[in-house]
């Protein structure tokens, strides 16, 4: 399994023709969590929305599993086995907990029940409210939700935007080792997207850098976070001076 | 009051009727949040389809063969069975079957494409399906109303029900029946099927829907195919219960099925169950058993009946306060910019003394020799149609409410001018007159716009709290009870057995310039001046609302509400005050098409006729003047209408099929309308007339030359073989030029869509530059 899971070669995504990320070439490996990190309007969400297939890439390669994804539809990717935990999360508010865990189930009725156990199993904490309306939920259960009806349809990857958005930093603290636990459980590939940097990168096996749509920086968790002063750099835009 | 508790339960008859077809309202709009307004249109089609196959044998597709020539023909209708009629089950099956072809070609062809376009869009696609529906439905079924035989337990009449004394009809018991089970069935579906949850879960955020692997497009079809799969239930199980098919009022009936749908808040099935036989007993009751009662004022007789959706729709949304559940769709395109009208006066300017001089007519010149006559005719009813569709501009264009009174407004407003105008009551010569204050013409015409201007104003009331399409629901609804209220209510217009009030023709300083007769479709150049004047004066007053800052205040409330409120625009009054200038505009309209005709009566004033007037102003372009001006030369009778009959005679009846494919076409390629084709040589011909210079006209005709030569080539020999009408020949050479460049106008506007494609709204940035 040397072959890389998700492999993106010179994308160039953006939103009316006008590129927002340029040139970035990024992969993510079996069991491994990635981090994409950068200052707001860096084009993480941007990416995340095109390998999905949300937006269309402008220019460049997507790799899923080892074959294209260009010009496919975005359910079509989905089935092939990509999660995406959305920014809003992307919820069915008018559904309950447990319908919306349903609508992520696939295969057969065996392996259905079976993997739905599997994703309560990493969040218990959504076991006494199956019967709920989803839009009842709150912050934190909406996240462990949208995390679990990811997980349902048992990805071969997964990714995950800005999954700590409004919550509170020690609910965070709880739900950023579960995406360690589903890559090493799973053997999935996690790319997420996060803004806490610290928790991101003592999770994370690898990051990535963005800033103003390119590439700055790219290394190990621990390359990332030896290097504390570039990262800032790159945050606050010092570099560029 | 045990007669009145029978009557309540006969009226569920039509309650099952209302019920179902309130299902498939709920479904389409769960599948792709269209108010399906069509939805009554496609039960009427499968009811006159199973009707034909059970007394005939034929079965018509549902087009026509639109080109008419003798070859390259498309089949329309097969004969299965030399005339006899076809077994049951195959007719069930095959009208089944029809309306399943109706329910997908409304998804691929309609609805697909309009996904992700403005409320605005859906709203004229589905009035577009509807009025094509209808179209083919009176071209293919003709005015025959036959009476279909009861399928369910037909001719069963329960006597003494349950010991109330009348006795109901087991069809009547039947068919609510199969509406609670559709209903249970529907129910189950999207509580348990994945493919429900998958639409109930789509309904509410598509975005999560797409990224867990279900294709909108798919669910949206399956939908689509339910609910025309339970259109087609109802036009076959319709049976005696609504008495005999007629393409109008089938296609009218949606507006109680709507209401039921409107009860269940379009996305509950049971409750929308529950209403649509409420609807339908409550209608029964009211209108055979309360109105016979001796309290019951007579002048309430009339309308009572068709009241009840309204009452029972308005007093649901306004009480309850609480909206639709809105789609959370990936992306919603917004309506076309509004342009900002320029050099107002230089228009005015030119094209009023263009107008008269057109209408005026040349003495004797062989291209001007028909203005006098039915030109005449066709002009000033374009122009009428122009001042009634500034009011949509205003309202739908400007302020984003889609309403759909408007024509009733107009038509308060002539009824109350015809009738203060109005001197001698019943004579002789004229033993339905009805006699009336004998006012000079401006000041009855003042006071009919004021009333119709309050009217508007009370019925803006609801828009304070009701949005986008349910807006548009109370406003059908409140269309058709003010019609059967006021307009078909001898009791208040002391109109007898559909007479009409009689209006004299006005005059000015003792000229007299009302139009000279319907009949001989010839009209008065005066009055055409007269028409003229006063649609360039309500543009002149659209246009400086528009530019000043009730202008931006109509727009920022047209953007977002809230965030117009938050903005310091009082909305309440924004609307009020668009309500009430739109209500104006309508009754001058009004006014100005009842002095055309001479007369007035209640058909004019139809809610059919107000769908048609939005559709054309829609296809004209309904955010601009110029739209709204060009819709009225495109309605029906107006000068393009004209145009297309005076070359084949027979096209009146295919103005309707047409309208309704233009009308989905534009909502989906252009929803600007022609206004934004048109703009650029709108723009410039004004300003060309004056200051035309021989080098300009000379870049213009050796760009245009070789479409204009070769138009008229293929105008003399080409189009000559497909003809089948007897016009001079000359004429086609000018049909094949207007063609071609017409032609040429779409292709440079798709062209430039294309390169501008990448550019999220495209239309409205044409706009900018146009």
């Amino acid at each position: 399994m040397s072959e890389s899971l998700l492999k993106i070669t010179n994308l160039n995504a953006g939103y009316g023709g006008i590129a927002v990320v340029r040139d970035l070439s990024i992969h993510v490996n079996p069991g491994e969590v990635v981090a994409l990190l950068g200052p707001n309007g860096a084009g993480k969400t941007t990416t995340l929305l095109t390998i999905s297939g949300l937006l269309k890439p402008i220019a460049g390669d997507i790799q899923l599993l080892g074959s294209s994804t260009t010009g496919d539809r975005p359910e079509k990717i989905s089935r092939r086995g990509l999660a995406h935990v959305a920014e809003d999360r992307s919820l069915f508010f008018d559904l309950t907990v447990q319908e919306n865990l349903r609508l992520g189930l696939t295969g057969n009725r065996e392996t259905r029940s079976k993997s739905q156990e599997n994703a309560l199993d990493m969040f218990p904490a959504l076991r006494p409210l199956l019967s709920r309306r989803a839009g009842l939920l709150s912050g934190g259960e909406q996240q462990m939700l949208a995390m679990a009806r990811g997980l349902a349809s048992e990805p071969k990857m997964l990714l995950v935007d800005e999954m700590s958005l409004g919550l509170a930093p020690i609910i965070v603290e709880r739900m950023l080792p579960i995406v360690r636990r589903i890559a090493d459980d799973t053997g999935a590939g996690v790319l997420m997207v996060e803004q806490h940097v610290g928790l991101a990168l003592a999770v994370a096996d690898r990051g990535y850098v963005l800033a103003h749509g390119e590439l700055t920086m790219e290394g190990s968790a621990q390359q990332l976070r030896d290097n504390q002063s570039l990262l800032e750099a790159s945050y606050l835009g010092g570099e560029a001076h | 009051m045990k007669e009145g508790i029978a009557y309540a339960i006969m009226g569920l008859g039509y309650g099952g009727f209302y019920a179902l077809m309130a299902i498939g309202i709920v479904i389409a709009y769960k599948g792709s949040g269209v108010i399906n307004f069509a939805h009554g249109a496609i039960a009427m089609y499968v009811a006159f389809q199973f009707s034909y196959l059970r007394s005939e044998g034929t079965f018509r597709f549902p087009w026509l063969d639109p080109i008419p020539t003798s070859f390259l023909n498309l089949p329309v209708t097969l004969s299965l069975s030399n005339g006899e009629p076809i077994n049951f089950w195959i007719a069930v099956l095959l009208s089944l079957f029809t309306a399943l072809i109706l329910g997908a070609a409304i998804h691929y062809l309609v609805f697909k494409p309009l996904r992700n376009a403005a409320p605005l869009g859906k709203v004229i696609g589905a009035i577009g399906v509807m009025t094509y529906l209808l179209g083919v439905g009176s071209k293919h079924f003709g005015s025959n109303q036959p009476q279909p035989d009861g399928v369910l337990f037909p001719d069963k009449l329960l006597k003494n029900f349950l010991g109330l004394g009348l006795g109901v009809s087991a069809e009547a018991l039947a068919l609510a029946g199969v509406s609670i089970i559709a209903g249970a069935v529907v129910w189950f579906i999207y509580k348990y099927s994945r493919i429900g949850l998958a639409t109930r879960a789509a309904a509410g955020n598509e975005k999560g829907a797409v990224l867990l692997g279900y294709s909108p497009d798919r669910l949206a079809l399956f939908n689509w195919l339910l609910a025309a799969f339970l259109a087609g239930l109802v036009g076959i199980l319709t049976g005696t219960v609504t008495g005999a098919l007629g393409t109008g009022k089938f296609t009218g009936l949606i507006v109680p099925a709507l209401g039921g749908a409107l009860i269940g808040s379009m996305s509950s099935i049971p409750l929308a169950v529950l209403g649509g036989l409420l609807i339908g007993s409550l209608q029964t009751f009211v209108g055979t058993y309360v109105s016979g009662l001796s309290w019951f004022p007579a002048w309430l007789y009339s309308g009572a009946r068709d009241s009840i959706p309204l009452v029972v729709i308005v007093a649901l949304l306004f009480l309850r306060g609480k909206s639709l559940p809105i789609r959370g769709n990936i992306e919603e395109k917004r309506l076309p910019l509004a342009p900002y009208p320029k050099r107002i006066g230089k228009y005015v300017a030119i094209f009023v003394p263009l107008g008269f001089l057109l209408s005026a007519g040349f003495p004797g010149d062989f291209l001007f020799a028909g203005l006098n006559g039915r030109w005449g005719m066709a002009l000033t009813t374009s122009l009428i149609a122009g001042m009634f569709g500034l009011s949509f501009v205003l309202l739908s264009g400007y302020v984003g409410q889609i309403s759909l009174v408007q024509i009733s407004l107009a038509g308060i407003a002539a009824f109350l001018t015809a009738r203060l105008m109005s001197h001698y009551g019943p004579s002789d010569s004229n033993p339905f007159a009805v006699g009336g204050l004998h006012l000079p013409w401006p000041v009855a015409m003042v006071a009919g716009v004021a009333v119709a201007t309050v009217v508007g104003l009370i019925l803006a009331v609801p828009a304070l709290r009701i949005r986008g399409v349910q807006l548009t629901v109370v406003t059908i609804a409140a269309s058709i009870s003010l019609y059967s209220f006021y307009f078909d209510n001898p009791k208040l217009t002391s109109l007898q057995g559909g007479s009409s009030y009689i209006i004299q023709p006005p005059t000015f300083f003792g000229i007299k310039f009302g139009s000279t007769g319907s009949q001989g479709l010839t009209d008065n150049p005066k009055f055409a001046l007269f028409c003229l004047i006063v649609l360039a004066g309500l543009s002149v007053i659209l246009a400086n609302l528009r530019r000043g800052s009730s202008g931006r205040r109509f727009l920022a409330v047209r953007a977002n509400e809230r965030a117009a409120a938050s903005a310091g625009v009082n909305v309440a009054k924004t609307k009020f005050l668009a309500f009430g200038i739109a209500s104006a505009m309508a009754g001058v309209a009004g006014v100005a098409g009842a002095f055309q005709a001479g007369s007035t009566s209640a058909p004019m004033w139809d809610y059919g006729v107000g769908l048609s007037a939005l559709a054309f102003c829609y296809l004209g372009g309904i955010t601009s003047i110029n739209g709204a001006i060009l819709g009225g030369m495109i309605a029906g009778g107006g000068m393009v209408a004209t145009f297309g009959n005076f070359h084949s005679p027979g096209l009146y009846s295919y103005i309707p099929i047409f309208g309704g494919m233009g009308m989905i076409l534009t909502a989906i390629i252009h929803p600007a309308g022609q206004a934004s084709i048109f703009q650029p040589l709108m723009r410039h011909f004004g300003s060309w007339l004056l200051t035309a210079r021989g080098k300009e006209w000379g870049v213009v005709l050796r760009r245009l030359a070789p479409y204009l030569i070769g138009g008229g080539i293929w105008g003399a020999i080409g189009i000559n073989p497909w003809r089948t009408d007897t016009y001079n020949r000359t004429w086609m050479i000018i049909l094949g030029i207007l063609i071609v460049l017409f032609v040429r106008n779409i292709v440079v506007q798709v062209k430039a869509a294309k390169a501008a494609n990448a550019l999220p709204d495209t239309n409205s940035l044409q706009e900018v530059t146009a």
